[in-house]
């Protein structure tokens, strides 16, 4: 994906990424995040601010930062080390919302015809996968490295 | 030398090792996501795959 993208640091495992969001509202730390599910080789990538004070994670704040095209592309770029290494993980995504996860929907279709040449995507409608296509509203999106 | 356009350019991109991240391995954040994964998995269960 030929966007801008943030400089990533991880641990080694390349399981828990961060980044910075810079832009109009400042330097927004953000932690992605690759969890183990049920299913072995099942992971669910979340994504969200890190408080600078804190220390805590949220994923449902709208930051604003007129940055979400190279946040998205960072995100991406974190999915593709994380399965450059774990290359028969399922990576299962969905939004905190139903604007956020119509965002991720939008990103996707965006670099569809790149993401496909090397990532099945899968999205779900009505209770079941389907073939990721333009236009459709899912509600949540799985990807397997080809 | 390449150049960070290059960098960029690249799908999998360079990540510097941070160890202060390990950390948030074994915290549960992004809990309930996970919890809607799983539900997902059980109710749904994984996308077929087809050999074209």
């Amino acid at each position: 994906m030929k966007l801008p993208r943030y400089e990533l640091k991880a641990e080694k495992s390349l399981r828990v990424f961060e980044f910075i969001s810079e832009g109009p509202k400042g330097k927004i730390p953000k932690l992605i995040k690759f969890s183990e599910t049920t299913l072995k080789g099942f992971y669910n990538l979340a994504f969200g601010d890190k408080s600078i004070e804190t220390g805590e994670i949220d994923d449902s704040v709208v930051s604003n930062n007129g940055d979400s095209e190279q946040v998205l592309a960072t995100v991406v770029s974190a999915v593709y080390s994380f399965t450059n290494q774990e290359d028969e993980a399922w990576v299962y995504a969905t939004g905190s919302t139903k604007s956020r996860t119509r965002l991720y929907r939008m990103g996707i279709t965006k670099y569809l015809d790149e993401v496909k040449q090397d990532f099945l995507v899968f999205g779900l409608r009505e209770g079941e996968w389907e073939d990721f296509e333009k236009g459709v509203d899912y509600t949540a999106f799985v990807v397997k490295r080809k | 030398m390449k150049t960070i356009k290059d960098l960029n350019e690249k799908k999998i991109p360079i990540v510097r090792i941070d160890n202060s991240l390990e950390k948030y391995k074994t915290v549960p954040i992004f809990q309930e996501k996970v919890d809607k994964a799983n539900e997902v998995l059980k109710t749904v269960g994984l996308p077929k795959l087809t050999t074209k």
